[in-house]
């Protein structure tokens, strides 16, 4: 008995455990180490460009004070009030979604639909979506709603043509307009239909019509406004419909279906408050600013090669939105119609079958291919086979469709493959076809899937620099692409260039800079691509 | 059962049905499915061998046997699920109200529209439970009321009551068993002729199962319901008939449940059934 060992005594630590248990944390210490050393390295990275950009060293002591007394100090202490409400702090990140979202939306419609001529845009965007809306209302009065779901696409299509056509007849007597109306068209128009629809959904159809005539007269005001006081009515027409319009909705919902958060809403203006008053108080008492690479001159000016304080980038952000833009309409169609296909159309067995096996193995292969070597592919389809023009919106648009079409496919396979298959067996079940079956509940479910793999797919092709070399895209310019078969430049291309300038300051102020803008419109599409994620995933 | 069979509710069946449904005297009930030597394959493996059954309107039949035995290959065959399998063939007939269900001009979309089905793993739609009952109504453009057509299958699926305060919550938030009767609602609300179930129960627990059975009882008043069951007592207690399919997916013996169970022909069928094989 004392000889032998109980079951008690086999409990404890052997040496052999121990042997484990070491192995063990040996192989979590190397990957912790392995972790550091990525997000360490990306760090210094990030520190050092932003640093050489904004130049710290450069601005007073008091400089610092002030905007920590007023930006960083009320935003921390906001964020600790907030981090034991849920509910503000859901509030807040919705706000902060809503107030930036809507900034920057508003921005980018007034810079590339002034790039691009608000007429022409106007012109186009009222042909393409007439028909449609004609479709629908024939829709509405009939009852019959069997045939018109695949009118609407060919009416668009029908309508962009047509407005291409009579481009010379139609745009003399829309050129007689003021440019803001085309802006209130644009903007104005579809954000009132937003709202009246949404409040119609929630208090009925007066309630509707009524909030939508509101946000009509305001937009109306504004641009009567601004006429009399003599500033730009076009920006403000923009502005006021494309921000005020629907963050004001968003966060006068959320104060008032919400009254545990609702103090979350004033995230944002504490730190846009802030940073003004800090702006203020510098300027009243003239401290010492530090000597930034990041002004509104390089945001808003276009390119000056000789002083590094007059260069800005503004046509090459315009140029990289348009691009970046186009290429989206060009390629998403496509690439999750293919995916669709190969996913839930294409059968196993059979010559299909075969042929969509090989296709699949060969867009998985696509996806790995050097951009630059896409470069050659557009140059020799867009200039050689095509005869476009040398560097245009259109070739570049579509040589970095080509290189994200298999990302987007894979991504949208990825996603139809994640809905579940008992799904689809419960639809064709009930005796829904394959059609219904993909719309009412195979694609609502890949949609967020789809939505992050495609809005990354965006934010790879506007950094890209390599293939716009390669089709001879101009590296400088000085205005904005004034259409799609016009040249543009992109950012990261003036990047590369002036990263070759001979003067230090180019090097070491502007080319940082240049890539904070990049990296941060990057940023920005990632964190598009997380909201809408979230948002969809939330409702599920 | 008995007494409550003569009158279903929807008289509509495929094209030439209505003759028949017509003389239905008392407790002799007509033929609603009927297998005319049916086979099967999955590509060379052969699924069901020569099945030929008739299976009566408003019974429960219940389908039993050991997995890999073809039962739920012979349910999925009664309304064309097994179509979308590539490498599914099919010979012999199965006719529904008469008619071959794979005759070239039988269009399996609208056969799913007749006979519905409820699968083992509850598998409500991510949606509300209001859109998950209307799915069928939508897709099949019904017209009329259809928050009541809601009401009423929730009803009838006996879930009205626990779940008429959240119609707009998603249908994922429920529990298993609720899932399941969800599904059946949903099965339901489109007014199908028959609901087949593919062992709806073996996922749920003991409480939620027997919530089930209570409502197939009820079920078949209105419809034909024709069950995959691996549970013997549940195929003895809820079932009108009973077939037992044995490996080789070869009907073995389809008779009254209670000759099945009580005193069964064939002695392989009785190994079965007291658990000496399979």
């Amino acid at each position: 008995m004392a000889a032998e060992e109980s079951t008690s005594d086999q409990l404890g630590r052997s040496t052999a455990l121990r042997i484990q248990h070491l192995k063990g944390r040996l192989f979590e210490v190397a990957l912790v180490a392995a972790t550091l050393v990525g997000i360490v390295s990306l760090l210094a990275l990030f520190a050092q460009i932003s640093s050489d950009a904004f130049q710290p060293g450069s601005a007073s002591a008091t400089w610092f004070l002030v905007y920590l007394g007023t930006l960083v100090a009320p935003t921390a202490a906001f964020t600790l009030y907030a981090r034991r409400r849920p509910a503000v702090r859901e509030t807040n990140a919705l706000a902060f979604a809503a107030v930036f979202g809507g900034l920057l939306f508003s921005f980018v419609i007034y810079a590339v639909v002034d790039a691009l001529s608000p007429y022409d845009v106007f012109t186009y965007v009222f042909f393409a979506s007439l028909p449609p809306a004609l479709v629908v209302a024939y829709d509405r009065m009939t009852d019959d709603r069997t045939y018109t779901g695949p009118a609407i696409p060919a009416s668009m299509i029908v309508g962009i043509s047509v407005a291409a056509l009579l481009y010379d007849l139609i745009r003399g007597p829309i050129g007689i307009a003021a440019e803001w109306i085309m802006y209130f068209g644009l903007v104005t128009v579809p954000a009132a239909l937003l709202i009246g629809a949404l409040t119609a959904s929630r208090r009925g159809r007066r309630s509707g019509v009524i909030a939508g005539g509101v946000v009509v007269i305001g937009g109306l005001a504004v641009a009567v406004a601004s006429i009399v006081t003599g500033t730009n009515a076009s920006f403000l027409v923009v502005f006021f419909s494309a921000f005020v319009v629907p963050t004001g909705y968003v966060l006068w919902r959320s104060v008032r279906t919400d009254p545990e958060g609702r103090t979350g809403v004033a995230g944002p203006f504490i730190l846009l408050g802030g940073a003004l008053l800090g702006a203020v108080i510098v300027g009243r008492f003239g401290i010492q600013n530090p000597d930034t690479f990041l002004t509104p001159t390089l945001l808003l000016d276009s390119w000056d090669g000789l002083t590094a304080s007059e260069a800005g980038v503004y046509p090459q952000i315009v140029g990289s939105i348009v691009i970046v833009g186009f290429m989206a309409v060009l390629a998403f169609p496509v690439g999750i119609g293919a995916a669709i296909y190969l996913e839930e159309y294409a059968p196993d067995t059979g010559l299909r079958g075969r042929l969509a096996t090989l296709l699949e193995v060969n867009i998985s292969n696509l996806a790995g291919v050097p951009s630059v070597v896409y470069g050659l592919l557009g140059l020799a389809l867009f200039r050689r086979t095509l005869g476009f023009g040398t560097g245009i919106v259109f070739s570049a648009a579509g040589t970095l469709g080509l290189l994200i079409l298999p990302i987007v496919i894979v991504s949208t396979q990825e996603a139809l493959r994640s809905v579940p298959d008992s799904l689809r067996q419960g639809s064709y079940g009930m005796g829904a076809s394959r059609w219904q079956t993909l719309r009412e509940v195979v694609l609502p479910e890949a949609i967020p899937g789809t939505l992050t793999g495609t809005i990354l797919a965006l934010a790879r092709a506007i950094g890209e620099t390599a293939p716009l070399v390669i089709i001879a895209v101009a590296t400088t310019k000085y205005s904005p692409p004034s259409g799609l078969f016009s040249s543009a430049t992109a950012l990261p291309l003036q990047i590369f260039a002036a990263s070759a300038n001979a003067k230090p300051e180019f090097r070491h102020g502007v080319v940082p800079a240049a890539a904070v803008v990049l990296l941060i419109l990057m940023l920005l599409m990632n964190a598009t691509a997380i909201v809408i994620r979230n948002k969809y995933g939330r409702e599920n | 059962m008995s007494e409550s069979d003569t009158s279903p509710k929807i008289q509509t069946t495929i094209e030439t049905g209505d003759e028949e449904s017509k003389r239905d005297p008392l407790n002799v009930r007509d033929t609603i499915i009927e297998a005319l030597d049916l086979d099967v394959y999955y590509g060379d493996e052969q699924a069901l061998d020569g099945v030929s059954m008739e299976i009566l309107e408003h019974e429960v039949t219940a389908l039993i046997g050991p997995s890999g035995c073809g039962k739920s290959t012979f349910l999925r065959c009664i309304n064309r699920m097994n179509d979308m399998i590539d490498v599914c063939r099919i010979e012999g007939g199965v006719e529904f109200a008469g008619k071959n269900v794979y005759a070239d001009e039988v269009d399996p979309v609208a056969l799913r529209r007749k006979i519905g089905i409820v699968f083992q793993k509850p598998n409500p739609f991510p949606k509300s439970i209001r859109e998950n009952v209307a799915y069928g109504l939508k897709i099949q453009g019904y017209d009329g009321d259809i928050d009541a057509r809601v009401e009423e299958s929730l009803k009838r699926a006996a879930l009205w009551d626990e779940v008429k305060d959240q119609l707009d919550s998603s249908g994922l938030d429920l529990s298993g068993g609720q899932q399941q009767r969800l599904c059946i609602a949903r099965a339901i609300a489109p007014d199908p002729e028959i609901i087949l179930m593919d062992e709806p129960t073996s996922a749920l627990d003991p409480v939620a199962a027997s919530k089930i059975e209570d409502l197939i009882d009820e079920l078949v008043e209105d419809y034909t319901v024709i069950i995959v069951t691996h549970n013997m007592q549940q195929a003895a207690r809820i079932s009108d008939k009973t077939a037992v399919f044995l490996t080789g997916g070869e009907l073995v013996e389809y008779d009254d449940t209670n000759k099945i169970f009580e005193n069964p022909d064939d002695d392989r069928v009785e190994d079965y059934i007291t658990g000496k094989f399979g």
